[in-house]
């Protein structure tokens, strides 16, 4: 008999999770306890986790295994999607340790080796292995290299060893160049998982079924029919926790535009890939950022990107100080909380359609959409006199919160005159099913123990996108005639800069 | 007329003209609410009682699924003629955040009905909608191709039928006669939850390499569930790759089958019928490995064991849905895709006998 599982033939419509032992590096942090044991757990619930799943955390603080279990079990119920049973905690909770160790000392990744060993053996012999790396990133070297060192990089025969590395993928492209060739000595690149926590939300993985399984909108899916495109990632909070300390070294464009903003733009302008497969769908998505014009000096990077800082001002009624005031921040930071760039894509789909492309903290609300703003109808018939109403139809699909998709047309208002006004037709995830959509990191996870990488970023696509944001970083921080920083009153839509940007299209931001 | 005892979960006596007009009036009521719909559900019964029932389980099911939901009650021996319709809504918080709303349609028919079941009651269905009908109890005369043509997917419960093989033929016929329907049995959702927990133990290596050599399968199952215990002996046997020997014995309390493996060994399947859950135990033994899925009676989980060896390994699953309320949920969730199930249904009836 062959050694696939003959029970899992035609049972689910996707690849199948395999039994494996977890080891996550950074166990003591937040996400491993707000994410990823939830997700762990949430999957248990489900009767999606495979049977026989052990969690190690792996941290450096002094730990047993019951403290540890503790800890988790405390802010489980917090977290859950699904709540918290004991029924399902208890055998799962069975199934977690904690292994103590430096992430320098090689010694405590010998003992990692015996440990799971050990556990194979209990299980009969060979055993699955995935490496999470929810560490600090000036310890991904360190870790890797050691994995490498004791051979933990290297599977059984007919098993596999995976390394699921968290964001951020580098600092820069040097760096990411750097780190993909540490990943890429300790693990092949088919098994490692560049997790971007956006592709595993709902609505993301939707964008490709909406554009590619309803014929209507692929034939206008172009620069024929499309006027501009703007991806928007607004935040309502700032640096709360102690955050930024993280963010001024990093801000808007490293943390969030480089990665899930990008990986969205990618998803909306990709060519219909030759099938589903991982490569098959981010061969097409590389090719997007591949094409991405770059802003290589400082007065592509003036004319095309908007940077700014939020000032004191109110959010949710409640005031809030100014960037440079905030905990941890430098006083004279130059690190924007707010980022706005025109992007254009140089593809003969694409040509001369803009994709604006914000991301802010300390804006009005919590939310992130892709919005598609067709070309408006010719100006005769219904169209002729209608300045001031906006006439072009919008889809917009809603990554987060309140998941779903509207289309904005234009409709007759009743009554004698032919006044116009435009409608909405909306679908809500929420309204339409009822039942909760998994956490991204569930799925996440889950694809990674069923070696379906589509849903991670490949090298090729990360550094890519690293070189795309290099060049404006290079202008904002190397260039002697800088682009300014601009200011933005938090509560805001952003700084003025950021519409003037799109005005000089005749465009501007949509209203949220 | 016969008229339902209790109408008062059925909402607003309406008459047929006007369901349109009372609808629209329903939901300019309160401009707070979203009326919501994915589908049309029809659910159809014979049995007295059959609408107040299913107005509960509409009220279960639209907090998943959104839908214009149809209750149809049949009393077929009355010997007048006649239709009743009712109207209400069923609210529920989406997220606790808006309040989600769908329609629901009832309808009590008497005496000879074809006709007006399909010229009445399906008058009302929500234009461009998938009609998803959900036949309960025993296929009547009136399930015939002036029904079935209308219905998208058809839902059914074997476990209900006293004659199962006769009822598979008319469904089997209306699959043949129309490209659109699509039949579903909540026998077999039954089984769903038991056959992921399952699949998901022969992850397990050695769990996988003592399948060739499985000596024995016990099943255990309720008394009335005989076509579910012989949907997941079927799903097991011919995914395994099993050919059914001529030896057949029928034992006095269960159904006795016999299997070769693909490697020559052979299995003795046992199906034996109990009084506790509709299913209990799924068990499957090879000289150097037992795995073994149970539930205890009203728990809500599977408990899953691999035990090889000296080692074991024990893990809860989720049991799924007994109630039918839960059961169609699970059921509408799982979209379209038949593909399994009519590749098992031969090799079940061949069991069936």
């Amino acid at each position: 008999m062959a050694n696939t599982n003959p029970f899992r033939e035609d049972l689910v419509t996707r690849s199948q999770a395999a039994p494996c032992t977890v080891v996550i590096f950074g166990a003591t942090g937040d996400l491993t306890h707000r994410k990823l044991v939830p997700a762990l757990y949430n999957l248990a619930v489900e009767g999606e986790l495979p049977p026989g799943v052990k969690i190690i955390g792996f941290a450096r603080r002094e730990k047993s295994d019951e403290v540890f279990r503790a800890g988790l079990k405390e802010i489980n119920p917090k977290v859950s999607r699904s709540g918290h049973e004991a029924k399902i905690w208890d055998p799962f909770e069975e199934n977690i340790h904690y292994h103590q160790s430096e992430f320098q000392d090689v010694d405590g990744y010998q003992r990692l080796a015996d440990r799971l060993d050990e556990i194979d053996n209990g299980r009969g012999g060979k055993g699955n292995r995935l490496f999470y790396v929810a560490s600090a990133p000036e310890f991904f070297d360190d870790i890797l290299e050691n994995l490498k060192k004791v051979g933990l990089n290297e599977a059984a025969d007919g098993c596999w060893a995976r390394v699921i590395v968290e964001k951020p993928f580098g600092t820069d492209l040097p760096s990411a160049k750097h780190l993909n060739e540490v990943v890429s000595r300790t693990f092949a690149e088919k098994e490692t998982y560049r997790i971007d926590h956006y592709l595993g939300k709902e609505t993301a993985q939707n964008i490709m079924v909406l554009r590619f399984a309803n014929a209507i909108f692929e034939p206008l899916w172009n620069n024929r029919y499309i006027e501009q495109v703007q991806i928007t990632c607004s935040e309502n909070l700032g640096m709360e926790g102690g955050r930024g300390g993280y963010y001024d070294k990093s801000g808007a464009m490293r943390d969030m535009i480089q990665n899930h903003l990008l990986q969205l733009l990618s998803l909306v302008a990709m060519e219909p890939p030759t099938d589903l497969s991982a490569d098959g769908v981010r061969d097409e998505k590389v090719k997007v950022i591949r094409s991405l014009r770059q802003w290589d000096t400082p007065e592509k990077v003036a004319e095309n990107v908007v940077r700014a800082q939020y000032t004191a001002g109110t959010v949710d009624g409640v005031s809030r100080v100014g960037y440079r005031e905030e905990d941890r921040v430098d006083p004279e930071s130059m690190t924007e909380s707010y980022v706005a760039v025109r992007c254009m894509i140089d593809t003969w789909r694409w040509s001369g359609v803009p994709f604006y492309v914000r991301m802010g903290k300390q804006l009005p609300k919590k939310a992130t959409e892709i919005s598609i703003h067709f070309k408006s109808p010719p100006s005769v018939l219904f169209n002729s006199d209608s300045s001031g109403t906006p006439g072009g139809n919008v889809l917009v699909i809603r990554i987060q919160p309140d998941e779903g998709i509207s289309l904005r047309m234009m409709s007759k208002i009743p009554g004698a005159n032919l006044r116009l006004e435009p409608v909405k037709m909306d679908f809500h995830y929420a309204t339409s099913f009822g039942k909760g959509s998994p956490e991204a990191y569930e799925r996440l996870l889950l694809d990674s123990m069923a070696g379906d990488a589509t849903l991670f970023a490949r090298r090729d696509e990360v550094e890519e996108a690293w070189k795309f944001v290099d060049h404006i970083e290079r202008a904002w921080h190397e260039s002697d005639n800088a682009p300014p920083m601009a200011e933005y009153t938090a509560g805001s839509w952003g700084p003025k800069e950021a519409d003037d940007l799109l005005k000089q299209d005749g465009n501007e931001w949509r209203r949220l | 007329m016969t008229i339902p005892e209790n109408t008062i979960a059925l909402g607003k006596e309406v008459a047929i003209a006007s369901i349109d007009k009372e609808l629209h009036r329903l939901w300019e009521q309160d401009d707070a609410r979203t009326n919501a719909s994915l589908t049309n559900l029809a659910v159809y019964s014979e049995h007295p009682g059959g609408l107040e029932k299913n107005t509960q389980i509409i009220q279960s099911i639209t907090r998943e699924h959104a839908c214009r939901s149809i209750l149809i009650g049949m009393d077929r021996e009355s010997p007048e003629t006649s239709i009743t319709a009712w109207i209400t809504a069923h609210c529920h918080l989406a997220h606790g955040r808006k309040s989600v709303c769908c329609e629901q349609l009832s309808f009590h028919l008497t005496g000879r009905a074809t006709g007006r079941l399909r010229n009445t009651v399906f008058a009302h269905l929500n234009s461009d909608l998938p009609l998803v009908f959900w036949w309960q109890g025993e296929l009547s005369d009136i399930f015939s191709d002036r029904l079935y043509t209308l219905i998208n997917r058809f839902i059914f419960d074997s476990a209900e039928w006293e004659k199962p093989a006769e009822g598979f033929a008319k469904v089997a016929t209306a699959s043949q006669a129309s490209r659109s329907f699509f039949a579903f049995d909540l026998a077999w959702m039954r089984s769903h939850s038991w056959r992921l927990s399952l699949a998901a133990l022969f992850d397990d290596p050695l769990a996988l390499a003592s399948l060739p050599k499985t000596k024995e399968l016990n099943i255990t199952a309720h008394r009335n569930q005989r076509t579910t215990a012989l949907f997941v002996l079927a799903w097991i046997t011919q995914q395994a790759g099993w050919k059914r020997s001529l030896e057949l014995d029928i034992a006095a309390d269960g159904d006795v089958f016999h299997f070769e493996t693909q490697e020559g060994s052979e299995v003795v399947a046992k199906v034996s019928y109990d009084e506790t859950s509709p299913l209990s135990e799924v068990e499957l033994i090879a000289p150097n490995c037992k795995v073994r899925l149970h539930r205890n009676p009203d728990s809500e989980y599977l408990h899953q064991e691999i035990c090889a060896g000296d080692h074991c390994i024990g893990q809860r699953a989720p049991a799924g849905a007994d109630d039918p309320a839960q059961l169609l949920t699970d059921q509408l969730a799982l979209g379209t895709k038949n593909t399994l199930y009519s590749k098992i249904l031969p090799s079940m009836l061949e069991l069936l006998g």
